[in-house]
């Protein structure tokens, strides 16, 4: 793939790309922004043995979570919602998002659990595609979507 | 299994819109610059130590060739070198120089091919570094 080719097609998923990494550091813009930035970056120099299979998103989603699970944003976030709300109020870049609850429960989550429910609700990945990009088994993929939900329900309370 | 349709819908009202889509593609386009930067000096740098390295062979082969033929051409009735004394190890230094020469060649020989595939693998792993953007 050639840096033009590569440029095009991030500039169409970019958005997408950086919306799911920005869910995944509980709405800080900063560090999903950075994460974005460094994914891309693994992803340009991984691109000589892409091969074009109609998958590119997945295939940056993919790079982006393992570029997550690699960084610290990922283990900063589980903290009670008590912690988690002086954190996000703190934040000036986070008071742009009127949904600041949901955040505030994405970050509660372990980092697999919060990538899995953000890959199912905000991207509409199926199940076989997430366990295809986090590289889990479809039943563990089942297993982080229940627990995901259910703990989010119960601190969003809906 | 099925989607929470009040999460789904919370998520879906929380997507973000971005208004600094050019600012994020300049910024990433001036670090897709620095990283093709510092790629090219590294692969200037290893194209150098292949140069490097296959001077050293060519030089260890001729000199190497050009010694065991020297070597082989002198006579094998008399020692390669002597000590001009009759005490008992430089005697027998002496008598077996041409053994010892020969041995001596092999190891530094064989020092040098070792040198040469661990430079080879060193090589390849800065490759799959570099590739992998390990850059550092």
């Amino acid at each position: 793939m050639t840096r033009e080719v590569f440029i095009a097609q991030v500039e169409r998923e970019q958005e997408a790309l950086r919306g799911f990494l920005l869910a995944l550091c509980c709405g800080n813009k900063g560090d999903a922004d950075d994460l974005a930035q460094d994914a891309l970056v693994k992803a340009y120099l991984s691109s000589a043995g892409y091969q074009d299979k109609g998958k590119f998103r997945s295939w940056l989603y993919k790079i982006a979570y393992n570029t997550f699970l690699n960084n610290k944003a990922s283990l900063r976030c589980t903290e009670s919602i008590d912690e988690a709300r002086t954190l996000v109020s703190s934040t000036g870049s986070d008071a742009e998002f009127e949904h600041q609850d949901l955040y505030l429960a994405l970050r509660t989550l372990p980092p697999k659990e919060r990538s899995t429910i953000t890959l199912f609700y905000l991207n509409g990945y199926s199940i076989k595609e997430i366990a295809a990009i986090t590289d889990t088994s479809e039943d563990a993929v089942k297993k982080q979507l229940s627990r995901g939900r259910d703990k989010l329900k119960e601190k969003l309370k809906i | 299994m099925t989607k929470d349709k009040a999460l789904e819908e919370l998520f879906l009202a929380q997507k973000p819109n971005f208004t600094d889509n050019d600012a994020f593609m300049a910024a990433l386009t001036k670090r897709l610059d620095a990283v093709e930067y510092v790629k090219q000096h590294q692969e200037a740098t290893i194209r150098r130590y292949k140069m490097m390295m296959v001077a050293a062979f060519v030089v260890g082969i001729i000199s190497g060739a050009i010694t065991i033929a020297w070597v082989l051409s002198t006579p094998t009735n008399v020692p390669l070198f002597t000590f001009h004394v009759q005490t008992g190890i430089l005697k027998w230094l002496a008598e077996n120089s041409r053994l010892i020469a020969t041995t001596l060649l092999s190891l530094l020989m064989t020092f040098g091919i070792i040198s040469i595939i661990n430079n080879v693998q060193d090589i390849l792993q800065m490759r799959v570094r570099l590739y992998n953007g390990d850059l550092r």
